[in-house]
């Protein structure tokens, strides 16, 4: 019965899909108000099915309904409450229903958010959305059926999810994040097709597109971030990023997101750059697709690939149609979208911008070469090989170092063109925040020139954040205003300026702390029976104890090692070593112990017959920083999409139709 | 790296004719297992002990691949198989097997798989290669925008557009002018 | 229609897709040894009753190196198939297993339940698995008379793939 119901629920979407498809682009050719109004009406239809299908599937999935297919593959009655819940997007077939329900949500969210002053854009937006609605829909109603029946005898309990789901909390919210941004992509994708429909990307549709592009952005920031200390955290072997090709997958969109991010702001204060965006925010959409083929195809050896499945090639075909229509597209329509020429020179802010969209596109191809490469070299050599954390870390670092020189020197330019004593004037005053970040480094021991040269960049950049960001309550101030008014007056008229100031400062302090912790991480191994101890640096470890603890689906061997350091007692970590009986190798649970400079990092290596622990551990400085910084990032995004409180303007007139 | 590599074998050899005992190693011991030797050739460097051994052994375990896992490192990996070929790698190096001969031992049995890095060669040149070449085409391009578009025009005091709204209400009317 | 656009973006955007559609003809886990037709790698391993054997000495007949464990239930699965060809072949191929990452009472215990069908070599620190570029078990090794790697299997083997290979080297 829940079957045939939630099988319903997804035709009934794939049947919304189809006809939205025609009315949204319909409306929009002939600008009818009444298509309009039905596409924002099957939208809103779109994500009330998708929903109450996600809604049926939970609902199978707490009462242990293995009539359902899906249910029976991933739940079972001894998992817990909380991880069969988020057991819908532990598997393929879960997780396309989620991502139809995020769809959903993000088109409704649209038809109800943009209702006022978009008419123009707004019914090619949401036939765009339609469509891939339709693919989804069509995914879920067919290939990827979560709903089909169990064929009978229905079991009475089942194997549970991925064993890996069960061991941390994070993994509940790291996977559900990165479909926010995924999916959340399709909208300014849709947005920009609309753009191009239209034959033009005035501010007033360029503001909600940048809004909807930073939304989806933060997203994919929080779900990589989460993501990297997920692996950090339960994989066990110390590192939070490996480069590995879905991670890589997830960082291609953010990459061109970030890109399109920045030449929209060229765009809005200098009108240029328009076919620029545009086609970034395209390939954003279409890396995403891409990233969601490499992880569910199986075509690349992966942590997180799921199994090998037939809606691989299915994801192919729609990357496909999808690149096909997005180059006819920009083929056809890009010459409508004119640009006022440029007056810029290269030093000048605008050329920092282009930089820095030519380093982030030159990093997004790197790390897309990168991980199709294998692909292309077994194609074309027969031969497999590796492309892995060497190869990225020798392309990227210096990648990321001109990008933090970047965030330095850009914003302390001036737009325009400008005569070189005042650029020099510019690019001056900050340096001695850098020589003095230098010196900080080399007194903390940083020795090895890459170390320092960052550490001045660091201290550049952070310079320049700061003295941005505090730009308009300073000149307040300079006008006569009181200290705390001018900071509260600028907060609320220019939040955006702040949050993107905020967003530089927290990828600052992540940058910072990957240097940091990458190169000062170091480890110890020993193996130890019971009451026996290790060192490393001061402190001083003791295994106090070993033993066997039964837990649903697995047997954890867990020691259980008090900590001292300085002689001092501080507290118990308990890393331990999971044996699933499905796996032949055993999983390491690590124990964590984070401070503020660094983290004592425990991992259980093996456990002997006779009782010894073979134990690892690691002091990696910095860590919190790099999950501080980042969430300072989705902090300052935040603070970009609060709306600046409006100053009495005459009211912005409509834009001038170049069509 | 190729290069590198070269002037490294270059100079291990000459290192070997000078002082030809230290070619000589337990390998051929009746305990030994396998032989290296008949893969890779005599030993070409110096047996390294203590904590310069520890140094290297973990570097070249970084750069190869743990055959089983998916996108670790041999160091970074746990598994045994990671752990047996660490230790290999150590008792090649301090057998006096050179960093080049100990991957290459790898190599021979496990493939090109188990570079991490890919080697810059032949047809790999393109991934080592295509980027650069974005970035210089890209770089092109840009200077080109740059260069390319008329002269100066008065350059505007950034604190003018300091308000983002009021920055949109200026480029609307900038447009409009203009349009 | 902008040209230069249709040129550009087909360029970058078909060889992707070309590629990615041809890797669903590979399969990312299996790979080739590169050890086939080169001189099998030499050994000389104990088994469980303490014989030394020494891969050289066996020149002049074909190999089978077989590398096992009891944990690997294919291997459990290829057991008897292995068994009847070590009757069938047997004074005509040297049929050799390593034990590979499992303890020595595991496969003792294993081997008097089910019978062996040739010496169970021991492999400290799994050198002799390295040294085949072994990922994991089952994998076999086909080494002809005159020592070179004619052909490697992964996974379980079915008789009448024995029987081709080993019909090939006699």
């Amino acid at each position: 019965m829940t079957s045939q119901v939630g099988q319903a629920l997804v035709l009934l979407s794939l049947l919304v899909c189809a006809v939205g498809v025609p009315v949204g682009f319909g409306a929009g050719y002939q600008r009818s108000e009444r298509g309009l109004a039905w596409s924002r009406w099957l939208a809103i239809l779109f994500a009330g099915l998708m929903t109450a299908a996600t809604v049926v599937m939970e609902w199978a999935l707490l009462r242990h309904d293995f009539s359902v297919s899906y249910v029976a593959n991933v739940g079972s009655k001894a998992t817990p409450l909380h991880i069969t819940i988020v057991s819908l997007w532990s598997s393929l077939e879960g997780s396309i229903l989620f991502w139809g329900m995020v769809l959903g949500l993000f088109t409704a969210a649209v038809a109800i958010l943009q209702r006022r002053g978009h008419e123009d854009y707004l019914a090619y937006t949401l036939g765009t959305l339609f469509a891939i609605g339709l693919f989804f829909s069509f995914l879920i109603a067919g290939p990827a059926d979560p709903f089909l029946p169990t064929p009978a005898p229905v079991p009475t309990d089942g194997a549970g999810p991925n064993p890996l789901l069960q061991n941390h909390l994070l993994m509940i919210i790291h996977p559900p994040m990165l479909y926010l941004g995924y999916v959340g992509m399709s909208v300014p994708f849709a947005m920009a097709v609309a753009a191009l429909l239209r034959g033009q990307l005035g501010p007033t549709w360029l503001r909600p597109l940048r809004n909807w592009l930073l939304v989806p952005t933060s997203f994919l920031t929080l779900g990589i971030m989460l993501g990297g200390w997920w692996s950090y955290e339960v994989l066990g072997w110390g590192g939070y990023w490996a480069w590995d090709p879905v991670e890589n997958a997830s960082f291609l969109p953010w990459l061109t997101g970030i890109a399109a991010l920045h030449s929209a702001v060229v765009q809005q204060r200098r009108g240029t750059l328009k076919a620029w965006t545009t086609i970034l925010i395209l390939v954003t959409f279409l890396l995403t697709i891409l990233g969601t083929f490499l992880t569910r195809s199986g075509v690349v050896n992966s942590v997180h690939s799921f199994t090998q499945s037939p809606i691989g090639p299915l994801f192919l075909g729609f990357l496909g149609v999808c690149s096909i229509a997005v180059v006819l597209l920009l083929a056809l329509r890009i010459d409508a979208l004119v640009s006022e020429p440029s007056e810029d020179a290269v030093v000048s802010r605008e050329g920092m911008f282009l930089l820095n969209n030519l380093l982030l596109v030159t990093l997004m191809f790197t790390v897309l070469v990168g991980t199709i490469f294998p692909i292309i070299a077994e194609a074309v050599r027969g031969v497999k090989v590796s492309v892995g954390e060497p190869y990225f870390n020798r392309m990227a670092v210096p990648i990321f170092l001109g990008l933090l020189m970047l965030m330095g020197i850009g914003p302390a330019l001036p737009w325009g063109r400008a005569d070189s004593r005042t650029v020099w004037r510019a690019v001056a005053t900050p340096l001695p925040a850098a020589v003095v970040a230098l010196g900080i480094a080399w007194v903390l021991g940083a020795r090895s020139g890459y170390l320092l040269f960052t550490a001045g960049l660091t201290g550049y950049a952070l310079w320049v954040t700061a003295a941005q960001a505090l730009l308009p309550a300073r000149s307040r101030v300079r006008k006569g205003e009181a200290l705390p008014r001018a900071v509260g007056e600028a907060l609320l008229r220019s939040p955006r300026r702040l949050g993107a100031y905020l967003v530089h400062f927290g990828l600052i302090v992540t940058f910072a702390a990957v240097a940091v912790s990458s190169t000062f991480q170091h480890s110890v191994e020993a193996t130890l029976v019971t009451g026996q101890s290790m060192s490393i640096d001061d402190y001083v470890l003791v295994l106090e104890d070993v033993r066997a603890v039964r837990k649903p689906h697995r047997v954890a061997r867990q020691a259980t090692i008090g900590i001292e350091r300085r002689g001092k007692e501080v507290g118990r970590l308990q890393p331990a070593l999971n044996h699933y009986p499905t796996m032949r190798e055993p999983i390491g649970t690590p124990a964590v112990r984070t401070s503020l400079t660094h983290d004592l990092y425990l991992t259980v290596q093996n456990v002997g017959e006779d009782g010894t622990v073979g134990l690892r551990a690691i002091v990696t400085p910095a860590v919190l920083w790099i999950w501080v910084g980042v969430l300072i990032m989705v902090g300052g995004t935040v603070v970009c999409l609060v709306e600046p409180r409006r100053r009495r303007l005459p009211a912005p007139t409509p834009e001038v139709q170049v069509a | 790296m190729s290069c590198r590599f070269a002037v490294a074998l270059a100079l291990l050899l000459l290192l070997s004719l000078v002082v030809p005992t230290s070619g000589q190693t337990p390998s051929g011991a009746p305990q030994a297992i396998v032989s290296p030797e008949s893969v890779v050739g005599p030993p070409q460097g110096r047996a390294l002990t203590g904590e310069e051994l520890d140094r290297r052994t973990e570097a070249l375990a970084s750069i190869m691949r743990c055959p089983v896992c998916q996108a670790l490192s041999v160091a970074d990996s746990p598994t045994t198989s990671a752990l047996a070929m660490r230790e290999e790698a150590r008792d090649l190096l301090a057998a006096g097997y050179t960093e080049a001969q100990v991957l290459q031992y790898f190599e021979t049995s496990y493939g090109e798989f188990i570079l991490l890095a890919p080697k810059k060669k032949g047809f790999n040149w393109l991934v080592w290669l295509a980027p650069l070449l974005v970035l210089l085409v890209g770089g092109g391009l840009v200077v080109k925008r740059m260069k390319g578009e008329r002269p100066s025009s008065p350059s505007e005091d950034d604190s003018e557009a300091v308000d983002d709204e009021l920055a949109e209400y200026a480029e609307q009317v900038r447009r409009e002018v203009s349009g | 229609m902008n040209k230069k656009v249709l040129l550009t973006g087909s360029l970058l955007s078909l060889p992707v897709l070309v590629f990615l559609g041809i890797s669903f003809r590979f399969d990312p886990r299996t790979i080739d040894s590169p050890l086939i037709g080169k001189t099998a790698p030499g050994f000389a391993l104990e088994d469980l009753d303490g014989n030394r054997i020494d891969l050289a000495a066996l020149r002049g007949k074909p190999v089978l190196l077989n590398f096992w464990a009891t944990w690997c239930q294919p291997c459990i699965v290829e057991h008897p198939v292995l068994q009847a060809a070590a009757r069938r072949y047997a004074d005509r191929v040297h049929f050799l297993g390593v034990i590979y990452q499992d303890e020595n009472d595991a496969i003792l215990r294993f081997l008097r339940q089910r019978g062996s069908w040739g010496p169970s070599l021991v492999d400290p620190d799994v050198k002799v698995g390295i040294a085949y570029g072994v990922y994991g078990a089952p994998e076999t090794f086909f080494i002809d008379s005159s020592g070179i790697v004619a052909e490697k299997v992964t996974g379980p083997l079915s008789p009448g793939q024995l029987d081709r290979i080993l019909g090939g080297l006699l």
